[in-house]
């Protein structure tokens, strides 16, 4: 006989991949060329800016590489935009699946961004295998570093995202302020800089940015010793936690009252 | 079994909140046929999703000892942008089924034909009745919840419901919400009439049609 928490185990399992399927035919099956844009959108990006600054400022910012140091910083960054705007309404846009109950509502947001994740990883390795092979991208120093650093910063993502998907049902306020604030945050977010470039009243409140220490842990795994890296693991992982035990909470107090067409 | 205890809903309306289900006590036995009668608006919908686990009840709880269908209705249960095909794939994967067994099933019984291949949003609201019907017979449920939804399609269709529901299916449970005396008269053998949110359950069925028909 098989036990209850395996029985749950297992469907589960069904149901998070039947999602996926799912998700992978709605966004990128048929007719449009979805996966293509995740990865054409920041390579596109990183050249453009690249091309800027170089142009600007010269090859090398720091003494690393513009274009590998833009690339490096904005795909994460489309990572946690999309994963945090696609998290919005979530719930309300996918009601008709309520009808079904093995299907929970943080299952939702767990496929949502296990999608974004993996698409957007993809998209990293392709960019930097394009990169590289032009002689922009560096081979990682150090790539325990750099993947514990992305780990990091998707676990922030998606704690950030257990915790809007739900408040976006309590208030509508929340559409119209999500774009404004991510685009407040990129200051915050180490994407664009490091922290060994800002003063140390600076660095010092930056620990409290989960996506500016994951960011600084991916650029020290990249670099190695080219750059000087601040980092903590435990803030962002402890403030993760805490969001994402929010997160499922308020989850659990939505669904009570979701109503469903 | 069902065992509903003190189920109450209500929706937020403007600032104050409004009472649709107000207190209902109900144990539905395997292969009971359940009717449940009342007025346009009167809470039927919501109680089947309430027994469907759709929406959870403002309090009260509701336990399911059997295995029971989602809320066989005009609508929901389905993603309008992919095909009827696409859907039933992602119900077999669900419902850990196979999908063959289960496609050949649904092209035999909801009789879609062609239309199969196109998005459920395209869909009349009695096909996607149809569709939702033969999904939910193909999975095999101990009882179904079925919402309004017994009298649609035409003299053939019904005569296939019929048979698969009412007699290959005779010692499944059933819970049938209906604003039509005929068809609850028809199909159960117990009654329930939801009136200004409160439910009164009669054994007789002919009983509760007297007291619907006088509201």
């Amino acid at each position: 006989m098989e036990s209850l928490f395996s029985a749950g185990l297992r469907i589960q399992r069904r149901v998070i991949s039947a999602l996926m399927i799912r998700e992978l035919a709605t966004r990128f099956g048929r007719e449009n060329i979805g996966f293509l844009w995740v990865v054409a959108e920041p390579l596109l990006f990183a050249s453009l800016v690249g091309v800027i600054w170089r142009l600007t400022k010269g090859a090398e910012e720091h003494g690393v590489g513009i274009i590998s140091f833009v690339a490096s910083g904005y795909i994460p960054l489309v990572l946690f935009r999309s994963a945090v705007s696609r998290s919005v309404g979530l719930f309300s846009a996918n009601g008709s699946l309520m009808y079904h109950r093995q299907i929970k509502i943080a299952d939702f947001v767990l496929v949502r961004f296990l999608l974004e994740m993996i698409s957007h990883m993809a998209a990293y390795i392709i960019i930097g295998l394009v990169l590289f092979a032009f002689g922009e991208f560096p081979v990682p120093a150090d790539i325990g570093l750099f993947l514990g650093g992305w780990g990091i910063y998707a676990f922030f993502t998606l704690s950030l995202c257990f915790v809007l998907a739900p408040l976006s049902e309590m208030s509508s306020v929340l559409e119209k302020l999500v774009p404004v604030t991510v685009y407040l945050m990129i200051p915050f977010s180490g994407t664009f800089t490091m922290l060994s470039w800002l003063t140390p009243s600076i660095q010092e409140a930056m620990v409290w940015s989960p996506p500016a220490m994951a960011m600084e842990m991916m650029r020290g795994g990249l670099y190695g010793d080219d750059v000087v890296v601040f980092y903590s693991v435990g803030i962002p992982l402890a403030m993760s936690m805490v969001l994402l035990l929010l997160g499922l909470a308020m989850c659990r107090r939505v669904r009570r009252t979701l109503v469903v067409e | 079994m069902i065992v509903c205890a003190g189920v109450r809903k209500s929706y937020p309306m403007g600032h104050g909140q409004r009472e649709i289900i107000r207190g209902v006590d109900l144990v539905i036995r395997p292969g009971e046929r359940f009717g449940i009668l009342g007025r346009n608006g009167a809470g039927k919908t919501t109680l089947i999703k309430l027994i469907g686990g759709v929406e959870m009840p403002t309090s009260g709880s509701i336990h399911r000892h059997m295995s029971v269908s989602w809320p066989l209705g005009f609508g929901g249960g389905f993603q309008g942008s992919l095909t009827g095909y696409d859907n039933a794939r992602f119900i077999a994967r669900i419902y850990g089924r196979e999908y063959r067994e289960l496609r050949d099933f649904v092209e035999d019984f909801s009789e879609l034909g062609r239309q199969l291949s196109m998005p459920v949003k395209t869909y009349s609201s009695g096909m996607k009745a149809r569709l939702a019907f033969a999904l939910s017979l193909a999975i095999e449920f101990d009882c179904y919840l079925i919402d309004e939804i017994i009298l649609v399609g035409d003299q053939n269709f019904q005569r296939k419901c019929h048979t698969e529901l009412f007699e290959k299916r005779a010692d499944r449970a059933l819970v049938l919400a209906s604003h039509n005396p005929g068809t609850i008269l028809e199909y159960c053998n117990r009654a329930m009439v939801l009136d200004g949110g409160h439910a009164t359950v009669y054994s007789d069925v002919e009983e509760a049609l007297r007291i619907y028909n006088d509201l």
